[in-house]
């Protein structure tokens, strides 16, 4: 089994960090580091061009948020499996390039569309997620932003921490059965 | 109320009357595809073996594999590679095409790209067989869930037309006309949907010009891309199929997310600059101002068709690529390379001191001929985030088959229109 165990079901973090649109993850960790998956190279390399301390700064539960269009690119799997390591529970944006978010949502991380939210936040802000409802509360601003709640199906696969967990629970066979 | 072509594929594939937008459902596709890569393929094969215990495939026709990338070492990593894939695909029975080209072109090729059929495979740009009245989907390891089930869960998307009048001006083609649109409408113009190309502009595209457009859609936002079968696609289905097909159409009064207009006359050749497609990003050739180029490409799945080739050759006949630079083409298909051949192309491209390589996906991704540190490239390839085609110290400019010939010729980016006044 792989995957991530799956999220509480409010999620109490803070906001780590807020980044524009189009944003390109493979930036997180920086396109020479693209092919490592080695936990501390890639705790080494997080965040490098844009905050030297975030690694040590992010807390288990806390969050990123971002623009429209999250994710554009070419993205690969190393940059958010560094983010995974540091506690980063979710990533919460304007909106999600398809890709980007087929593809992390198959690891199990809650990818959580609200509108309006990379304006609502600061750096640093706590907030409480219901993910499976797609709303954000931000308490020390008074804000509540509720977004479009993800797909019954996006939901268990989030719960069994990955599709391919899901997809064990519900297809693993004895070796004498048939595919279909 | 009327339905997308869209909608009535999903619908077929989900063995509904109709589906609506916004429904999450799982949907049986006509096939399901791979090419072989370290990280996905070798991973699915143990997954399906170990993991789920599978042994025996009930139709194994819906699986189709390729072997279109790392061709061009032939070293024993390589091999060893693609041993697995073989080994993999005898096992299962299913059909395994190997070194016959880019898998997205071989697919039509060997007919499963067939107007009305929904395909699915890890990469994103499976979407250019909607030239032929196909859904192609991206699904990334999500194709797990297509090779174990036989069914994958997905978001029926919205449709947002495209009504395309004109024709390209002399100079200026599909690949001209994607970017076009991303600068327009930004690179999520298109988020989560399907692109529909329509009108009389639609139907001046050749087949070729078509796949090279909709293979291109993930750089708007788009899940896909698609035309309505017309009678040169459904020519080139009934030429090509493996199977019988019943073609699907948009209703006159399907409900679309939006509609844009694109007049093709009025379009310029257009150059994206170094790191991703995104509008800001994008900008006319004859702006782009001085940049030397030390290498040119012409090729991957969104181009190297016969057209670009015909489009490289035009620009490049009687004339020489410039002194320090190296233009390397590669058709997309052995029978695109063949034909090419047939038609004096490549002749005319190696007389101008292009270097023709075999038909792979090798370029496009730095496999072959990686670019060095500080090199500057202009290249049809499908991506230009640093490191692409080799040095994460390399720039990378995309541009179509004329704007890299007309490069490759006075040394710098340049307008092809400049060149063949």
């Amino acid at each position: 089994m792989t995957g991530y165990p799956p999220p509480p079901d409010v999620i109490e973090g803070r906001v780590a960090w807020i980044f524009g649109d189009d944003f390109d993850i493979d930036l997180i960790i920086g396109v020479e580091n693209i092919k490592y998956y080695d936990a501390d190279k890639l705790r080494s390399v997080c965040m490098r061009a844009y905050d030297p301390g975030f690694a040590d700064a992010v807390r288990p539960g806390d969050v990123l948020v971002g623009g429209r269009n999250f994710g554009y690119g070419h993205p690969h799997y190393p940059p958010m499996v560094a983010m995974r390591n540091l506690g980063i529970a979710a990533v919460i944006a304007e909106s999600f390039s398809p890709g980007f978010w087929r593809g992390e949502t198959y690891n199990g991380m809650p990818l959580i569309t609200v509108p309006g939210v990379s304006t609502a936040v600061r750096r640093w802000d706590a907030i409480s997620l219901d993910w499976r409802a797609a709303r954000l509360r931000v308490p020390g601003r008074g804000t509540e932003l509720t977004g479009t709640p993800p797909s019954d199906r996006a939901v268990q696969v989030i719960q069994a921490g990955g599709s391919l967990n899901l997809l064990l629970s519900e297809h693993r066979r004895a070796p004498s059965e048939t595919a279909r | 109320m009327g339905r997308t072509i869209t909608e009535k594929i999903l619908a077929r594939a989900a063995g509904r009357a109709e589906v609506t937008p916004g429904q999450n459902l799982p949907f049986a596709p006509d096939h399901m595809i791979a090419y072989d890569f370290p990280g996905y393929t070798d991973v699915m094969f143990r997954q399906m073996h170990d993991d789920f215990g599978i042994r025996e495939l009930s139709d194994p026709e819906r699986y189709v594999v390729f072997i279109d990338h790392m061709l061009t070492k032939g070293d024993t990593k390589e091999r060893d590679i693609h041993q697995v894939t073989r080994d993999w695909c005898d096992f299962y029975g299913v059909t395994l095409h190997e070194a016959r080209g880019i898998g997205h072109q071989v697919a039509a090729e060997y007919g499963y790209a067939l107007p009305g059929r929904f395909l699915i495979h890890f990469d994103g740009h499976i979407s250019g067989l909607g030239a032929f009245g196909a859904l192609g989907w991206g699904v990334r390891r999500d194709l797990l869930e297509g090779w174990v089930t036989g069914r994958i869960h997905l978001d029926v998307p919205a449709s947002v037309r495209f009504e395309l009048t004109g024709a390209f001006p002399d100079g200026v083609d599909n690949r001209d006309l994607i970017h076009a649109i991303i600068a327009r409408l930004g690179a999520d113009g298109c988020s989560h949907q399907v692109m529909e190309f329509t009108g009389p502009g639609a139907a001046s595209m050749s087949i070729g010009r078509r796949q090279g457009l909709c293979g291109m859609a993930m750089f708007t936002g788009a899940v896909s891309a698609i035309f309505n079968p017309d009678e040169a696609a459904l020519a080139y289905a009934r030429d090509h199929a493996r199977t019988e097909f019943a073609p699907l159409s948009s209703d006159p009064d399907a409900e679309y997310s939006s509609t844009h207009a694109f007049d093709l006359s009025e379009l310029a050749p257009q150059v994206v600059l170094p790191g991703s497609a995104r509008a800001d990003n994008t900008t006319d050739a004859a702006s782009v101002g001085d940049t030397a180029i030390t290498k040119a490409f012409i090729g991957s799945c969104a181009s190297g068709r016969i057209e670009d080739i015909r489009a490289a050759a035009d620009v490049l006949r009687g004339r020489k690529v410039a002194s320090g630079v190296r233009l390397n083409v590669v058709p997309t298909s052995k029978e695109i390379h063949r034909q090419a051949e047939e038609e004096g192309l490549l002749d005319t491209l190696r007389d101008a001191g292009a270097d023709i390589a075999t038909s792979s996906c090798d370029f496009c991704f730095g496999y072959q001929k990686p670019l060095g540190a500080g090199e500057n490239c202009i290249s049809t390839g499908v991506l230009n985030i640093s490191g692409r085609m080799g040095s994460t110290d390399a720039n990378i400019y995309m541009g179509s088959a004329y704007t890299v010939a007309a490069s490759a010729i006075t040394g710098h980016i340049t307008d092809p229109r400049e060149v063949r006044r």
